[in-house]
């Protein structure tokens, strides 16, 4: 799986023992950020009534993120625009650069997506304790419960609480990858298959390129609406 | 007034435009996100309990039985995921 490997590109560059140097990993995500950068700045440099499609593009996605958060976690969540929008800009493009042949794809990798989501995890987490202080743990702890059955369910209740950011990171990194080896090996069959039968194949693979493109965008989409939920249980607590 | 009729005509036009896209989104997109993330739910909670049974394990030295009750309570987290999210998708 050739299209998987990190490779350093440039000098070996090292910090104490950890190797910091760049590779086609950190190239593609400067890629998108950049990619994200330009159109966003000249999507907004001129403000015409009626928009070009820059404009429109940049305008289109904010009111699309900005209603999601709305919808989702309510008004109280609009002070973490910013960074929701952000991160589903960036999850976006770095699921379609990858989408371009002999591309990289940044978040094939678990370690990308499950920093993404910690980070989400330990922040939700500190923003649900400032806003409720000790109160938060209140979470743990549903209404209604019988006495005898509290323990079990308060260790439920962490358990699930602690595998947010696993399925979060999981969901992303899997779908990318599962969603390229798939389209690897049909790749394949094309090839074996030679002249006679590998057209079958080859419409498989036409077809899941438009399938692909279909997840990029919704895994980017459920990874942002994910962030709002979580938000939303940080923001406003109710059991 | 024209002005203020042009006003209200535009309000209008506005709360619909609002409406219809909200209901078609919640139709959607929205929809097939909470599909995806059912699946993954299930999975991540056993992971996570069977990962605590095997770090509590460690320190206690118990070795095959916290892994083993942390495991089907993975279960019954992932469970109880599932079944939240389902409520939540029905309101």
């Amino acid at each position: 799986m050739y299209q998987f490997n990190v490779n350093r590109i440039g000098p070996e560059i090292k910090l104490g023992e950890i190797d910091i140097s760049f590779t086609n990993a950190s190239l593609f995500m400067v890629i998108s950020s950049v990619a994200i950068l330009i159109i966003f700045n000249l999507g907004s440099k001129k403000n015409s009534l009626i928009p070009n499609k820059i404009q429109l593009l940049a305008e289109l996605s904010y009111s699309f993120v900005s209603k999601m958060i709305s919808d989702t976690a309510g008004s109280k969540a609009k002070p973490y625009f910013a960074f929701i929008f952000s991160l589903f800009m960036f999850v976006l493009f770095c699921n379609m650069f990858g989408m371009i042949p002999y591309s990289f794809t940044v978040t094939s990798h678990i370690i990308v997506t499950f920093v993404l989501a910690a980070f989400i995890f330990v922040g939700v987490t500190i923003i649900g304790f400032i806003k409720h202080g000790f109160g938060y743990l209140k979470l743990f702890v549903p209404s209604g419960v019988p006495m005898i059955l509290l323990p079990l369910i308060v260790v439920i209740e962490i358990i699930s609480y602690l595998s947010r950011p696993i399925s979060l990171s999981v969901r992303l990194f899997a779908n990318m990858m599962a969603g390229h080896t798939m389209m690897k090996v049909f790749g394949g069959f094309v090839v074996s298959l030679g002249i006679i039968g590998g057209w079958l194949p080859l419409s498989f693979s036409v077809a899941l390129t438009g399938l692909e493109i279909l997840v990029a965008f919704l895994q980017a989409y459920v990874f942002a609406i994910l962030t709002c939920i979580y938000l939303n249980d940080a923001l406003n607590l109710h059991h | 007034m024209p002005k203020d009729s042009l006003k209200t005509r535009l309000e209008i036009a506005k709360k619909k435009y609002l409406n219809k896209n909200s209901e078609k989104n919640a139709q959607s997109s929205s929809k097939l996100g909470l599909a995806f993330k059912m699946s993954t739910e299930l999975v991540a909670a056993v992971l996570v309990g069977t990962i605590i049974g095997f770090i509590l394990d460690n320190w206690f030295g118990t070795k095959p039985w916290l892994i083993l009750i942390f495991f089907f309570v993975g279960v019954a987290a992932g469970i109880y995921n599932v079944v939240k999210s389902a409520k939540n998708m029905q309101k």
